[in-house]
């Protein structure tokens, strides 16, 4: 079922909300893919049980009666949120995020927690201490990270709905291997409170859905005005499902010239041509633009999200909360310690990274530089919006790949998110979506969009899944 | 880099690595640099650093106690605490 199949189904009174979990924690006890860290049975149960006795309070909200998984970044009040770490392994918060509350508060009931790269950090899920996830399509391919556990979830029709974070491609990424939707909303959109921070000044919560409608449902629920995160946006309500409706105008997109000179795969190539004749014949204008800086985006990146990770995670100490070495001769081996064991190698080879290039001596050479690069795409971004209304490229380089790789090249895993990293360094709302299926395997979309254009992203995004079957595939 | 250089780095982080790690961990190290390295030959002239994509105002709210943090719920996140105090190992002999 997907997401409008269920909402309406719980709203129809055709089924209740209890069923409705009691069926979605059966598909999670079954699961093979290592999808979950953790799942609320009793919990569940008592909230679908509370829905079902006040369905005339619960009907009209956006996400009633629907089961969801949360990626297991988002803070969970008094229940285990580990964010893929052995340093949070047992850390219970002692309040939700606002995320969880605007979606607990929108009518859903969260069943699990999904497995994630560590402490958001890769593109493959291999770097959670829980175990890697496996791509429902198939076992031996990753789902992509790293939100790899909430893209495997909806593909595997466990949930229709499950929630994310996209620092650098984490949600866009693994909806475009998994063949199901995603969207990163602007910077600012959702509030920030309460998910375990990796780079603050990218980091972005979003939806997964198998389309745009049920995207778009979560969105409404996700997105808030909160005094709690000082860097979110106050602005005029939209309802992003109802803008569903209305007809997209004939648009100017953005294609990038010499798109196949960046390396990418001829399956995803032949999907993305497939993908701008289906724009063009839904009446929209495609316009070539020039965006050669795209490929600096990487080397700033990987200087800007390891710099801002290693002063958020310095909080990871051993005294306030989360894994304390056993090893406490003084304060100094308590720390030292506590660290080598509870961080994973991925996440510690950041941190050093991000320690040197805020060092003295060499902010000047990365640091700055990086944040330099950033105004560069930045200012591209705004020039190339000036003739056109949205970009439009493939999500990923490849599709889904084999486990293991990043061990033989670990620079070729940062690559792979070459085309997703520009929207963060820029802040902007970007959708994946399933435009094809090549080798047994999906190939995601990526529309990029202005600041605060999410509701043209699912717009479009819709119309094109009036036309195409893509997202209704299931492994 | 060498291996001062990479005892300070991890002294900087607080993370111990054994003298055996060091090899590995300065492979992964200098092989990260040679993608960032890539940004060296860019021309960036004339480019202020931007540290945030929205610029966006800094949100301020009324300086009202709000009673949000219980502190007993943080203490027992501790692994090791007393009363109302987080136990640590002696830091001054």
């Amino acid at each position: 079922m997907n997401f409008k199949q269920q909402r309406d189904a719980f709203r129809e009174r055709k089924i209740s909300a209890k069923e409705a979990v009691q069926n979605a924690l059966e598909r999670v006890k079954a699961d093979q893919n290592n999808i979950f860290i953790n799942h609320f049975e009793t919990e569940a149960l008592n909230i679908a049980e509370e829905i079902d006795n006040n369905f005339e309070n619960f009907k009209g909200l956006p996400l009633s009666g629907v089961p969801i998984a949360h990626k297991d970044i988002f803070c969970t009040k008094n229940i285990t949120t580990t964010c893929g770490s052995k340093m949070l392994e047992n850390f219970k918060p002692p309040y939700d995020s606002t995320v969880v509350e605007n979606c607990n508060n929108a009518g859903s009931i969260m069943i699990g927690k999904t497995n994630m790269d560590e402490f958001a950090m890769g593109s493959s899920n291999e770097t959670s201490y829980f175990g890697p996830v496996d791509n429902p399509w198939n076992k031996k391919l990753v789902p992509g990270g790293s939100s790899g556990g909430a893209a495997a979830c909806v593909a595997a029709n466990i949930t229709s709905i499950s929630t994310g974070t996209d620092t650098g491609g984490s949600i866009r990424q693994p909806a475009a291997l998994c063949g199901i939707t995603g969207l990163k909303p602007t910077y600012g959109l959702v509030s920030r409170w309460g998910m375990i921070a990796f780079c603050s000044s990218m980091d972005q919560a979003g939806p997964f859905s198998k389309d745009a409608f049920g995207c778009a449902a979560l969105l409404d629920a996700m997105s808030s005005f909160d005094i709690k995160d000082s860097t979110c946006s106050q602005r005029k309500e939209i309802n992003y499902e109802r803008c569903l409706d209305e007809d997209t105008k004939s648009l100017k997109i953005g294609v990038i010239k010499n798109l196949e000179s960046f390396g990418i795969s001829d399956s995803v190539l032949k999907a993305y041509e497939a993908s701008l004749t289906i724009l063009e014949s839904l009446g929209h204008k495609l316009i070539e633009v020039d965006f050669s800086e795209l490929s600096s985006g990487i080397c700033s990146y990987y200087v800007i999200a390891p710099a801002e990770c290693s002063s958020n995670l310095s909080r990871f100490d051993g005294v306030k909360f989360g894994h304390r070495t056993n090893k406490q001769q003084d304060i100094s081996e308590l720390y030292m310690s506590t660290r080598a064991e509870g961080f994973g190698d991925e996440v510690k080879k950041r941190i050093l990274i991000g320690t040197h290039v805020l060092s003295a001596g060499f902010y000047d050479a990365y640091y700055l530089k990086a944040q330099k690069v950033r105004r560069m795409i930045k200012n591209k971004f705004e020039e190339m919006y000036k003739d056109v209304d949205l970009i439009f490229m493939p999500t990923t380089l490849d599709q889904a790949f084999e486990k293991n790789r990043q061990s033989e090249d670990p620079n070729r895993m940062y690559k792979e998110d070459l085309l997703t990293i520009p929207a963060n360094l820029a802040g902007l709302p970007a959708i994946s979506f399933p435009n094809g299926f090549q080798n047994g395997l999906p190939t995601g979309g990526q529309l990029i969009g202005n600041y605060f254009q999410e509701d043209l992203l699912l717009q479009l995004t819709n119309k094109i899944q009036e036309v195409t079957d893509w997202h209704k595939m299931t492994p | 880099m060498d291996k001062i250089e990479l005892k300070n780095l991890l002294f900087l982080a607080r993370i111990n690595a054994s003298d055996d790690e060091h090899p590995e961990i300065m492979k992964k190290l200098e092989n990260t640099f040679k993608l960032i390295d890539e940004m060296q030959d860019l021309n960036l002239d004339g480019l202020e650093p931007l540290n945030n994509p929205l610029e966006l105002n800094n949100v301020m709210r009324k300086d009202e106690n709000k009673d949000r943090n219980d502190k007993s719920n943080f203490l027992e996140n501790s692994p090791d605490s007393d009363d109302d105090y987080f136990i640590v190992p002696k830091i001054i002999e």
